[in-house]
């Protein structure tokens, strides 16, 4: 038996042979469109600072809104050293709308070629925007660029990946956000006939073993759909950071209050707190509130929203205690904090259906506070 | 009393001394010494004086030398022997050296890796340097995984996490790739069979990595005494190796005894059981305070003689304490403070099972109490080398168990204490496991049309076949990976096939818990429906075998009987590679065959006595596996000696004292070959005793056992000779009821006209 008959005895039985390709040419394929402008409301306007809003990442103050360079990859896997990105998509905007280059390897030798056209179209561009891109499209990247002995330099520009900066707006309502749930529920534009991502691969090794180019028709649309998507999305969430009033749901606004304080934007975060305050994030916002103001040192203004919080009856026993320390610290005022913390302790009396630890532990502090207290008003008194 | 006055007593004491086959003494051994090799850091130098190092023992200096001169070494010495120092201080010359310089570090369990790293630490942070040392296992933390492929000088992780963590994410290691000086694999003995097989497949990928960014490491191996251990290192990295086993580590007298427990039953043969005369060996040495180790082979005889012995010494002080269990299981916090415990001299005794064996540190006991033969003369020499202080006496008992593979070691004392025979086995060459690497490597780094792999053979095969159907892609010259899935997610390094079953435990309704698996061509004999099977010394029946999903749902049950499958098998032969005209007139031949297997009942079977109790049935598919086999025909002239049921009964014999033999011979489980007799063979037309790897393409086992095929047979005759029983039992031919009464005598004198 030789090792051919044994390979097919011990691996199973092997499909028709490949249809012989012809040679590739010195280049890979490369397809482009122009979409216009008015799809893209406000890209134009897009500022640095704006951006800056969003990401804690360092954003050139005056970035020019057409050297954002938008990116999405399609490969032939999920990751590890035999994933290849098959297809690169970029798209940025220039006087002639919006315009998005796709670069194709038609087979495997044409890949550094389409590798050298994404390390000079990253050169010209001063920051990127992808969709899980820091980590998946730009590992495998710089994975393909590493295998074909390439410089991984050009993948060092400003990056802001959608999904994360998404989340934090819209995980609190959405749970999931993929960017087909975000164009339907955020966007108002749900895709249709759209090739679902699992399915590319097998795609490109169909194509791969037929040579049909039309195979990758449906994968072409998809890559450009997902990055106008991108920039689409990235303007949309720009004029909602500028205009959180625009915001119909409360939990969106909470979120863009929350995430406005991991950029370090203390006054904007408040504003959006104080939006979500009607909301049935009420209560979460105006705790969010107190705790930025008094985080920032504004014990006076903190104080008041506890109080609005303990005259519309939320959250429970938390106001009465941050009350009771600034009355005692701040106020100096011992004899008010003490009957603070005893209407603290009578609310953590009520039976709960939250966490017994939890609760009992805030019990423990709380009576600690209160003993401490009591015996202060004895010494002052005696 | 301490160890050498508790031996003088033993050996005055008529009572047990009427059991024990054998009582060895092996003389102390003086220190031998070098000066540190030339050149040797000053750093180091100063670090090994504050530890009171002076000069190194002769294998740490050989090995220093000849890892300088850019040899690949195999350090071969004992438990105890400094043998860590042989790869730490080479790696940490040329770290110190080199600070770009990288190493990684291979241990075959997670347990033994956190202990290399603690001894590592130590050193660097005596030295003061900032050598970075991490260990990348399935336990490292997502946030820490990248300093330590950025950072870590010295990498440490397994097999497994190498297969499947490290090499297919290659790109993200670039530094480890560039800068790799060293690979240190430690306690080689253990890969062999399927584990090594695949081993040395993940080596020929790493070796390829390194080749595309351009480092060319060299190897430091260790091993515990096996017959073959450059053999064995040779087979794994594929190059050749220098040899180093000059051991220079002192040792003082050590006492080895061999103890038989006195037979009960003369009848069925059966003897006293080995716990409860371990219980008693362990329990003297824990009332005279000799430290001591006791190894047991279950979980739950460990547990068993753990509280036994804490009951002994159990008082208000809290004495019990000085007595600890250690096994798999235990968390790893708890173990390490074992291990303290035993190198502070605070625990007088542990029970454990065969994971304290490999390398980890517990500072050299008084005693080591062995019940039951821990399946490999590796394994027991590891286990026995606990004991043994480099000055003063040590006691190691070996307590056998009815198996028949103790009673072979407890009467055969000689197989034990002189050069171990055994030889450690792999074939990295198995088609299944070659050809699952194959694809592994291609995706990592596509194939050129002239590449290689190490040095399996018909790499250009390989690439074609992957190419027709449909996994690679071939373009100008090289074959691309092109299919979705992740290849090394799809073989577990410790089985051969890639489609195993998972067993479930679902006790506990609430809590379904995986707790091994099992290739697909042994899990019909043993994971059939209302099948017995044993995991961790408990009994569970297996509820139900779901054969299409690859699962088997067992639940804890307490019986009297275990089962055992009645396996249909049919051989047929696919190639002959050797055929040998062998002694008495018969052929004996090497070869490949087709084992097809077909469970239709099994019997169950009372522990102790081995009497049937029951059958019942079983309904599944056939399975078809491909290995390879060795054979003998019967001579004419033995055929027309006996009457057939004569003749066939003596080769049933013949088979059973080759299934105790085998494994001892050839260093593999005895599950890992199958011995069968077939009166007319498909494969001969013959009456023809056949032994195949039980293992799809095999791991060598048969050819290994075809040029050992004389000493095979003269130690099957040997067994059977020195076998007291009469008509035959389950240590020598087997039972008479399964081979007849004059079984035994006819096997013995067919043996004898088999063999020169």
């Amino acid at each position: 038996m030789n090792l051919r008959d044994k390979l097919r005895a011990v691996g199973g039985p092997v499909r028709a042979p490949a249809e012989p390709r012809p040679e590739t040419a010195a280049d890979c394929r490369h397809l482009s469109e122009i979409r216009p402008l008015t799809e893209f409301p406000g890209a134009e306007e897009l500022t640095g600072e704006t951006l800056s809003l969003m990401t804690e990442k360092e954003i050139p103050p005056r970035l020019d809104p057409r050297k954002i360079l938008y990116l999405d990859t399609e490969t032939t896997g999920l990751g590890g050293a035999g994933s290849v990105a098959f297809l690169v998509g970029m798209g940025y905007l220039t006087d002639r709308g919006f315009e998005v280059h796709q670069f194709l390897m038609r087979d495997y030798p044409e890949e550094p070629y389409l590798l050298r056209h994404v390390a000079a179209g990253l050169e010209k561009f001063d920051a990127l925007c992808t969709f899980n891109g820091s980590t998946f499209d730009l590992p495998l990247l710089e994975s393909r660029l590493l295998m074909n002995r390439m410089d991984r330099g050009c993948l060092r520009l400003p990056h802001l990946d959608l999904l994360h900066l998404c989340r934090r707006l819209w995980k609190l309502r959405l749970g999931r956000c993929n960017l087909g749930r975000l164009e339907e529920v955020i966007l108002g534009k749900p895709r249709e006939d759209d090739l679902p991502g699992s399915e590319v691969p097998q795609r490109y090794f169909t194509y791969l073993k037929t040579g049909q180019e039309s195979l990758l028709t449906d994968v072409l649309d998809h890559n450009a759909q997902d990055i106008a998507s991108l920039c689409v999305l990235l303007n949309h969430m720009a004029d909602l950071y500028l205009h959180p009033e625009k915001i119909a749901f409360s939990e969106d606004v909470y979120s863009m209050g929350r995430a406005l304080e991991k950029t370090r934007h203390r006054e904007e975060a408040r504003r959006c707190y104080a939006l979500a305050r009607p909301g049935k994030m009420g209560t979460e916002a105006s705790r969010a509130l107190a705790v930025s103001y008094r985080r920032g040192g504004d014990r006076e203004e903190a104080a008041r929203v506890w109080r609005e919080m303990i005259a519309r009856r939320q959250g429970g026993a938390e106001p009465y205690i941050e009350l009771a320390k600034y009355e005692e610290h701040v106020r100096r005022n011992p004899a008010e904090a003490l009957r603070l913390t005893e209407q603290a302790l009578s609310l953590l009396s009520e039976p709960s259906l939250e966490n017994g630890e939890a609760v009992q532990a805030l019990k423990n502090e709380v009576q600690y506070r209160h003993q401490r207290l009591r015996r202060r008003l004895k010494e002052r008194n005696a | 009393m301490n160890a050498a006055q508790l031996a003088d007593q033993l050996r005055r004491d008529n009572h047990f001394m009427k059991d024990v086959t054998r009582w060895e003494v092996l003389p102390a051994r003086p220190a031998r010494t070098l000066p540190f090799p030339a050149g040797m850091d000053e750093r180091l130098k100063a670090v090994l004086a504050k530890k009171g190092i002076h000069q190194l023992y002769t294998h740490q200096t050989h090995s220093m030398e000849a890892t300088a001169r850019g040899e690949d070494v195999t350090v071969v010495t004992p438990t105890a022997s400094g043998k860590t120092m042989c790869y730490n201080l080479p790696v940490l010359s040329e770290i110190l050296k080199n600070p770009d310089a990288r190493a990684l570090y291979l241990f075959p369990t997670k347990a033994l890796s956190a202990d290399q790293v603690s001894e590592l630490y130590e050193m660097i942070e005596m030295a003061g340097v900032d050598i970075k040392t991490y260990t990348y296992d399935g336990d490292t933390p997502a946030a820490a995984r990248k300093a330590v492929r950025q950072a870590g000088h010295i990498v440490v992780t397994n097999p497994d996490m190498l297969h499947s963590g490290i090499l297919p994410h290659h790109t993200k290691w670039v530094k480890l790739f560039e800068n790799l000086r060293f690979i240190v694999i430690d306690e080689i003995h253990t890969y062999r069979g399927v584990f090594g097989s695949n081993l040395a497949n993940v080596l020929r990928r790493l070796l390829r990595l390194c080749d595309f960014y351009g480092s060319h490491p060299r190897f430091i191996l260790c091993s515990a005494t096996i017959a073959n251990p450059e053999e064995l290192a040779e087979t794994l990295i594929g190059r050749p190796v220098t040899l180093i086993d000059d051991n220079g580590a002192p040792m003082g007298e050590r006492h080895f005894v061999f103890y038989n427990p006195p037979v009960v039953n003369r009848q069925l043969g059966i003897r006293q059981g080995a716990v409860p005369v371990t219980r008693a060996i362990s329990g003297m040495l824990l009332k005279n305070g000799i430290q001591a180790i006791t190894f047991a082979r279950s979980r739950l005889t460990v547990e068993v003689l753990t509280r036994y012995l804490k009951d002994m010494v159990r008082d208000p002080l809290g004495n019990a304490g000085r007595v600890r269990g250690y096994r798999g299981g235990y968390l790893p916090r708890e173990r390490r403070e074992i291990e303290r415990g035993l190198r502070a001299g605070q625990i007088d005794a542990v029970v454990s099972t065969n994971a304290l064996e490999l390398g980890i540190d517990i500072g050299a006991l008084d005693a080591c109490v062995m019940c039951g033969y821990p399946g490999t003369i590796a394994s027991a020499w590891q286990q026995a080398g606990r004991a043994g202080r480099r000055q003063g006496t040590s006691l190691v008992f070996f307590v056998a168990s009815s198996a028949a593979i103790d009673q072979y070691i407890v009467n055969h004392p000689d197989y034990f204490l002189k050069k171990s025979p055994e030889n450690a086995l792999l074939n990295p060459n198995n088609l299944y496991i070659l050809l699952s690497h194959f694809k592994c490597a291609a995706f990592e780094l596509p194939f050129g049309e002239e590449d290689g792999f190490g040095n399996a053979p018909g790499a250009r095969e390989l690439k074609e076949y992957l190419e027709e159907a449909g996994i690679l892609h071939r373009a100008e010259g090289r074959y691309h990976w092109s299919a979705e899935d992740f290849p090394a997610s799809e073989i577990s390094l410790r089985s051969a096939s890639s489609e195993n079953f998972i067993i479930i435990d679902i006790t506990d309704p609430a809590h379904h818990r995986v707790v091994g698996e099992m290739d697909r061509f042994t899990a019909p004999m043993l994971l059939h429906e209302n099948a017995i099977y044993m995991h961790e010394g408990r009994q569970f029946q297996v509820e139900k075998l779901d054969f299409d999903a690859c699962k088997a749902f067992i639940r804890s049950v307490e019986t009297g009987y275990y089962t055992d499958a009645d396996l249909n098998i049919n051989l047929s032969l696919l190639d002959v590679e050797k055929e040998e005209q062998s002694f008495g007139g018969g052929t004996a031949a090497l070869g490949e065959i087709k084992v097809t297997a077909l469970v239709t009942m099994f019997k169950k079977i009372r522990f102790d006595t081995h009497e049937t109790l029951g059958f019942g049935h079983v309904r599944l598919p056939e399975t078809d596996m491909h290995t390879t086999a060795m054979w003998w025909t019967v001579p004419d002239r033995v055929v027309a000696m006996f009457p057939s049921d004569r003749l066939k009964n003596g080769m049933m014999g013949i088979a059973n004292l080759l299934r105790i033999v085998c494994p001892l011979y050839l260093m593999c489980a005895p599950t890992d070959i199958a011995v069968v007799y077939q009166v007319k063979s498909p494969i001969t037309d013959r009456p023809t005793l056949i032994l195949y790897d039980n293992c799809p393409g095999g791991i060598g086992l048969s050819e290994k056992a075809f040029g050992m095929r004389d000493i095979l047979l003269g130690r099957a005759l040997q067994v059977a000779a020195d076998c007291s029983c009469e008509f035959g039992c389950p240590s020598c031919v087997g039972p008479a009821g399964e081979v007849g009464e004059d079984g035994k005598k006819t096997a013995m004198r067919i043996l004898k006209e088999m063999m020169p």
